[in-house]
């Protein structure tokens, strides 16, 4: 007797391919003596397929092909608890429904990683690796996440939300606001991107306006903040819950352009082979050459930010590191990282196919402390309300 | 026409059986208990029966044509009347499990032979006792119970061993599975609950829900719940003779036991209470065959210290062992103590109230520290138990504390709610109680008993029902109790009415065995 997993992957997203990396990745990796995979790719339209093709990366090079060798499938809740339904309807070509004890999301970006994912598996009752909705989505959220880590006294940049329409209604004043508040040079990001999409950074007022109308074609709400010029990007990642969680080696990504683009993470490398490597393949160092002192308080200020956000599962979160100053400020978090940051824990001393293994247990162990709460009361308040004659229409409770 | 007679009277027979098929499922599908019920209600029950009997006989006699007929409807709706009267009266209905329509079926086909045999043999004598049979079938009904009975026993049994079969199955499949058992005169049900709050700090559990204890009980849960991830498996074991719990670990065969205590529980069946020891156990036993497992048993029970040489290899908890706790004390927010689990200690504080659950929290602490929960964990699931609801629960009555202990009815329980309310040392105690109910002949000297107590540690006495309380009364009255705090009301309401302008933030109410009204006055 096996659990059965179902690693999710793809989805609406711009790093739809990058999820497709990470979770071949840890397919390959998870410990099969213990657990059944089910690969379930949900493909850019939002459409759910299975299939043993699935599992090899090589058979993503022809998407209509392979989801021609693949079948549809959706997630019901019944009384044994989550099945995997066939949609397939044809007669002798209907394949029985399966069981599935556990979720693992492996998608990265909008619609899926920000809670969406979550959403759907905690509506259907069933237990998940990763963060819960309301930590993926402050974790997706870039001003939001801001506002929760100041209130835990973890230092962040200074920022200037702005919103798509009202730059576009009051381009001076904003402009103006941004240029006294913040000053450049200064980076501009959509709130809700990962993976670098939409950034650049400004280093006059020139600049400004074009960098903006690049961030707002992919989010409603941008923020800039203030760029550090002699900077060093230092990475950290926390395995845990808010409970009990520990904080991998630091890495510091090589740095091609001034930020870390899209191009670098994903496309850097090589031509082929480099790119179906994701994250682990990107230039970098670990651990980072910096002090023993400012790797402690990057760990710490790590967990602190997993407590704070009550995120679970394995994150990344991404630091500036001011060298001038000797600051290090919180940039952002990756709730389900790419390749899900298993180079740093290789480099910690955890095995990628026992960190697939304490994943899976954080995501029962969320399961069981959610079972001791009480969710709904079990007697029928209604069984008891007198409707009168007329039916529930004229009752007064 | 006497063929329409005939079926009527068969569906008169059907709805007969109403309350036959659900006092079988009531006593568990066992005859002897199922016969027990009839010895024992047998007069009640004829003396309605007779009534529907008369007005068949009378339909065989009489060939009237008119009469006939309108006999027939009577006959047919008194018949209904007694069933859907027996049905909304009940308060365990029957349940119509696959079980039920299977001996539906049975009674049906055995009913249908009957009229069978008439129809081809009219003449013969055994056409003649086949009709009396079916005329009869309502006064007869508990013979056609047992029949359908016995008729489809092979199949039960065929479905039973599928069952267990299927369980074993999935038990041996599962190779990283650990199952405890738990088994016990009292309290076992409690630990259970307890144990699986505290393991599910740190593994995957499933436990035999409410107090199912029973192998087939014990084999729905293995068949339903027991998912690949599960770590732990709880089964509770309920033994009524010997036997009954060997039987269970057969089935389960359990890592570690505990064994919460042994007690004159059953008597009737166990004969002695040295069967209702080696009974329970037959888990020690279980868990020593398996070998390099723990088994948990309590030595403040006195039937089990007294048999320590039966079981050397047991692990015992409770006073004087390694696993133990002191430091025991009350307060508004329930009770606190510490608890020493193989050198460690945990001190930790929980809303359940009472010696038994003192007991239960440290059985079920002390196999979970056993099996690798932290202290830490440990400390925290038990401050997060839930009491039962009106069991020694602890709550808030206008800035003052109440003890809702409305559902206790058995006397050592009272007896125990009495001391735990005189652990709250330094406070007003009071007590509202209209005594104890339905205990025969031990009824008086129970309800005196608990007036002695209660004279002895309450500040304020308030007694429900006058006629119901005198035995309370008798008591108090001999003790040096001042009558002047003690009072009597006429219901529930009425003590509440007393109590209000009495209570301040220093007062502690128990509330002890509230009866429905209708038991006062």
């Amino acid at each position: 007797m096996k659990t059965n997993v179902g690693v999710f992957f793809g989805c609406r997203s711009v790093e739809h391919e990058v999820s497709i990396i990470s979770a071949v990745q840890a397919m390959r990796a998870i410990n099969r003596d213990k657990y059944d995979v089910t690969p379930v790719y949900v493909a850019k339209n939002g459409r759910m397929y299975t299939g043993e093709n699935l599992f090899e990366i090589e058979n993503y090079r022809d998407l209509s092909k392979l989801l021609k060798e693949c079948e549809e499938v959706t997630f019901v809740r019944n009384e044994n608890g989550v099945i995997m339904h066939f949609l397939n309807t044809k007669l002798f070509k209907k394949k029985a429904d399966v069981n599935i004890d556990v979720a693992f999301p492996i998608v990265h970006g909008t619609n899926c990683e920000d809670g969406t994912m979550a959403g759907y598996f905690e509506f259907l009752n069933l237990p998940y690796v990763g963060c819960d909705v309301a930590s993926a989505a402050i974790g997706m959220d870039k001003a939001v996440f801001k506002d929760v880590l100041k209130k835990a006294d973890i230092p962040v940049l200074d920022c200037v939300l702005i919103r798509a329409r009202e730059y576009g209604l009051n381009k001076e004043e904003i402009t103006e606001k941004i240029e006294k508040e913040i000053g450049f040079p200064l980076i501009v990001k959509p709130v809700n991107l990962g993976s670098s999409v939409g950034i650049s950074k400004v280093k006059s007022k020139a600049e400004l306006d074009e960098a903006i109308t690049l961030a707002i074609s992919f989010a409603d709400r941008i923020l800039c903040e203030k760029a550090i010029t002699d900077l060093r990007e230092i990475n950290c990642s926390v395995l845990g819950d808010a409970d009990e969680c520990i904080a991998s080696v630091c890495e510091e990504p090589f740095m091609h352009d001034e930020i870390l683009s899209y191009k670098d993470k994903y496309e850097g490398g090589g031509q082929n082979s480099g790119a179906s490597k994701g994250m682990a393949s990107l230039g970098r160092k670990i651990p980072a050459d910096i002090s023993e002192e400012k790797a402690q308080e990057i760990k710490d200020l790590s967990l602190k930010t997993v407590k704070a956000m009550n995120a679970s599962g394995v994150v990344r979160i991404d630091f500036l590191y001011d060298t001038k100053s000797d600051k290090v400020y919180v940039n952002e978090i990756n709730t389900i990282p790419g390749s899900l940051a298993f180079y740093l824990w290789d480099a910690s001393g955890i095995k990628y196919t026992d960190m697939l293994d304490r994943l899976i247990d954080l995501a029962f162990k969320r399961q069981r402390n959610r079972d001791n709460l009480t969710f709904t009361i079990d007697t029928n308040i209604l069984s008891g309300v007198n409707f009168g004659s007329k039916g529930a229409k004229g009752a007064k409770m | 026409m006497l063929i329409t007679v005939l079926i009527t009277a068969s569906i008169c027979a059907l709805f007969s059986l109403y309350k036959q098929f659900q006092m079988l499922q009531q006593n568990s599908y066992f005859p002897s208990r199922y016969i027990g019920w009839l010895k024992s209600s047998y007069t009640v029950y004829l003396a309605l029966e007779a009534i529907c009997f008369c007005l068949s006989s009378f339909l065989y006699t009489y060939e009237k044509f008119l009469l006939q007929e309108i006999l027939l409807v009577i006959l047919l709706a008194v018949r209904i009347f007694l069933c859907v009267k027996c049905y909304k009266t009940s308060i365990k209905k029957l349940v119509f499990t696959s079980r039920i329509k299977r001996l539906i079926c049975a009674a049906v086909i055995i009913l249908a032979a009957l009229i069978t045999v008439y129809v081809i043999m009219p003449d013969k004598l055994a056409g003649e006792i086949c009709l009396m049979v079916c005329l009869m079938a309502s006064i007869v009904s508990p013979i056609i119970t047992l029949a359908a009975y016995y008729l489809t026993l092979p199949v039960e049994k065929a479905f039973s061993l599928y069952y267990v079969n299927d369980a074993k199955k999935i038990l041996k499949s599962h190779k990283s599975l650990t199952v405890i058992g738990i088994t016990g005169s009292y309290g076992k049900t409690t630990t259970k609950f307890i144990l699986n709050r505290i393991l599910s700090e740190k593994y995957n559990t499933v436990c035999t829900p409410h107090s199912f204890n029973t192998p087939m009980g014990v084999v729905r849960t293995v068949r339903e719940s027991i998912k690949p991830q599960t770590q732990i498996f709880i089964c509770e074991m309920g033994a009524k003779k010997k036997g009954d719990i060997k039987e269970i670990c057969d089935i389960v065969h359990p890592q570690h036991g505990i064994i919460t205590s042994v007690g004159a529980q059953h008597l009737d069946t166990f004969k002695s209470i040295d069967n209702v020891f080696s009974t329970k156990f037959e888990l020690y036993d279980a868990v020593n065959k398996n070998g390099g497992g723990i088994c948990l048993a309590n030595i403040d029970s006195d039937e089990i210290k007294s048999r320590t040489d039966n079981a050397k290899n047991a692990v015992y908890f409770g006073e004087g062992t390694k696993f133990y706790a002191d430091n025991i004390k009350y307060g508004a927010s329930g009770s606190s103590f510490d608890l020493h689990l193989d050198g460690s200690t945990v001190s930790v504080s929980t809303r359940l109230l009472g010696k038994h659950s003192v007991a239960d929290i440290l059985a079920a602490a002390a196999l979970s520290h056993a099996l690798g929960v932290s202290d830490n964990d440990i400390k925290f699931a038990i401050s997060s138990l839930k009491p039962t609801e009106h069991r020694l629960e602890l709550k808030n009555f206008n800035g003052s504390l109440l003890i809702d202990d409305a559902y206790n009815s058995n006397p050592e329980g009272c007896l125990e709610a009495i001391n735990v309310l005189n652990s709250f040392e330094g406070m007003k105690k009071t007590v509202i109680t209209p005594g104890l109910i339905e205990l025969g002949s031990k009824e008086y000297q129970s309800n005196y008993n608990l007036g002695l107590a209660a004279a002895k540690y309450c500040d304020i006495i308030i007694l429900v029902g006058k006629n119901r309380s005198k035995p309370l009364c008798d008591a108090i009255a001999v003790t040096d109790f001042n009558t002047d705090n003690l009072y009597i009301a006429d219901s529930f309401a009425d003590a509440m009415k007393i109590y209000t302008p009495l209570c301040d933030e220093n007062s502690v109410l128990l509330i002890e065995n509230d009866l429905p009204d209708n038991y006062l006055n």
